[in-house]
């Protein structure tokens, strides 16, 4: 079920500053990560990113993807060090069409000599929070027994070992 | 088990019963697959929703359509995944798919159901101009959503001796384009290279050439003149290009290794096809006279192979008309044996380099086989899973007519995840 993505997300999907990272998988179950620097947020409110190679692994992995209806994950660090995960399910391949020939002559004036496998579409159904204090603060708060024991120790002084 | 639907035209498992039986089949290939099989009507909403100035609408073609007409109809569609299906308007009462238009899109309707939403191929901008010579462009080089396609003549030479491929209509289609269109005979070299020039000025929108015809048995040695008409044309082709060797694709006669040296030379070509059409001597005397009286099933296979030695592996293919191999009376009488033996030479092919693809067979009323009715969509799923896996088991690729440089093989869609 596709959700609406926050103005923050959106927005940390839109800074040219952030480290963006497309984790899919093959037919066999292997992942596969790769920095996608053109994962960005479409008028519709789906993601859209571009594949260069049509060789690549990536490539294959969103076709499966598309074919047997599994999702893929989005990671986003901020430079301030917030880190967003976005789970989703790749809905559409712009292989022609005015979509696609926009975006091959955008790629390529920024880019130079190189093509364009293809505009792919992605619906967002989940999104994470991962920065470190909000799951440092979530998981103390799910699972108050996950802790060292140390941790929680008086100091020594106290206790008079 | 699946149950059997009654319709007016076909008694089989509906197509979701009948994906059930292959969860590692994609579905959108499937879907693919039956709208080849059982063509699609375009609904008067859908036709009021097309838009000529960006939807591509029919051009000349190799082959008519089932229903015989030529029409402003959409020349096909693209599903969701950029798949490509090539498929023609059909006669309501032989049960094709639907295109309808609802809420602001295409759609594929079975029994009712929205399936797919779909587009409509792009209309691509050199449609509409024409050559020096005065000529409509889209009548010298037509376009799929990321090929060009040349069909250099307009004539096939067995079927002057009534030896036609009994699948093909390419003489009966060639004469109604010419009456109905103006689509002339043979194509000039200058007319092909001013409107490559001219389609290939639209960035992004083509990734290979294809060029075909029919059969011609002219010249000193046989095929000699089909081959100087392909080396005109790939030689003027060529003149776009700053390297010698271009994206192409040649669909022609089984040519002999000297000619075939010749093409690969004297041309930009990389990749070359020779359609057995069907495997099996037996089967392929019966389905096309022709090309068994004057180079023969054992010899056609033999030129396929030897072309490997100049093209090379996973640049030289077969193509079936698959589903013909089932054809009424002298064809296989069930599915299973057709399928054994098909994939038994497709495999035999592949061990020596040659690839082997599809597509969906068409009874189509400008053939001899008119009225017939192609196979189930499970012996296509099966057809299609076999030939893609000898291509894994083989190291062999195909692309040079897979999803984007073809569309119209269901088994080379799947190569996609090789």
């Amino acid at each position: 079920m596709s959700i609406p993505l926050s103005a923050e997300t959106i927005e940390l999907l839109g800074d040219p500053d952030t480290l963006k990272v497309l984790t899919t998988v093959d037919t066999n179950g292997s992942p596969h990560a790769v920095v996608k620097k053109s994962l960005h947020t479409a008028d519709d409110g789906t993601i859209h990113f571009l594949e260069i190679f049509e060789a690549s692994v990536s490539h294959r992995n969103l076709t499966a993807s598309i074919w047997f209806d599994r999702k893929v994950s989005i990671l986003l660090f901020g430079k301030e060090g917030r880190q967003t995960q976005i789970k989703g399910r790749p809905v559409k391949c712009h292989i022609s069409g005015p979509v696609f020939l926009d975006h091959y002559a955008r790629v390529r004036e920024r880019l130079g000599d190189v093509d364009l496998a293809g505009v792919w579409v992605v619906e967002p159904e989940e999104v994470i929070d991962e920065s470190f204090a909000v799951r440092k603060a979530q998981y103390r708060a799910e699972h108050p027994d996950f802790i060292h024991l140390d941790r929680i120790a008086k100091p020594l002084e106290e206790v008079g070992v | 088990m699946i149950a059997l639907v009654k319709t007016n035209y076909r008694n089989e498992a509906l197509f979701e019963e009948t994906l059930a039986g292959h969860p590692d089949f994609p579905r959108l290939i499937a879907l693919k697959i039956d709208v080849q099989r059982r063509g699609v009507h375009y609904s008067e909403r859908a036709q009021k929703a097309v838009d000529p100035e960006i939807h591509q609408l029919r051009s000349p073609y190799i082959f008519g359509s089932r229903d015989g007409e030529i029409k402003a109809l959409p020349e096909s569609l693209l599903l969701r995944d950029g798949t490509t299906i090539l498929t023609d308007p059909t006669p309501p009462d032989q049960d094709p798919y639907i295109v309808d238009h609802v809420d602001g899109r295409f759609v594929l309707i079975d029994r009712g159901e929205i399936l797919e939403a779909v587009e409509l191929w792009p209309k691509p901008a050199y449609y509409g101009k024409t050559t020096r010579s005065g000529l409509p462009m889209s009548h010298i080089v037509t376009a799929r959503p990321q090929r060009l396609n040349v069909f250099q003549s307009s004539f096939c030479y067995f079927w002057a001796e009534d030896k036609g491929c009994r699948f093909c209509d390419i003489v009966t289609h060639t004469k109604q384009q010419r009456q109905e269109l103006g689509v002339p005979n043979r194509l000039t070299p200058e007319d092909v290279r001013e409107t490559v020039a001219e389609a290939i000025k639209e960035a992004g929108r083509f990734t290979s050439l294809c060029l075909t015809a029919g059969s011609v048995i002219k010249g000193a040695r046989l095929f000699d003149r089909e081959v100087d008409f392909y080396v005109e044309l790939l030689q003027a082709i060529g003149e776009n290009f700053r390297t010698k060797k271009f994206p192409s694709q040649l669909i022609a006669s089984a040519f002999d290794e000297d000619q075939l040296a010749r093409l690969y030379e004297e041309t930009g070509l990389t990749s070359y096809t020779s359609d057995l059409e069907v495997f099996g001597e037996e089967q392929f005397n019966w389905i096309c006279p022709g090309k068994a009286k004057w180079v023969g099933y054992k010899e056609w296979r033999e030129r396929l192979i030897r072309a490997v030695g100049i093209f090379g592996r996973g640049h030289v293919g077969t193509g079936l008309v698959g589903g013909v191999e089932l054809a009424k009376p002298h064809g296989f009488r069930t599915e299973n044996d057709a399928l054994e033996s098909t994939l038994s030479e497709a495999e035999a092919l592949a061990e020596r380099g040659v690839t082997t693809v599809y597509i969906v067979w068409v009874p189509r009323p400008g053939s001899a086989l008119s009225g017939q009715k192609a196979p189930s969509l499970d012996y296509y799923i099966r057809l299609a899973t076999g030939l893609q896996n000898l291509r894994v088991k083989y190291g062999l690729r195909v692309d040079f007519d897979d999803y984007r440089r073809c569309g119209n093989h269901p088994d080379s869609d799947l190569a996609r995840l090789q």
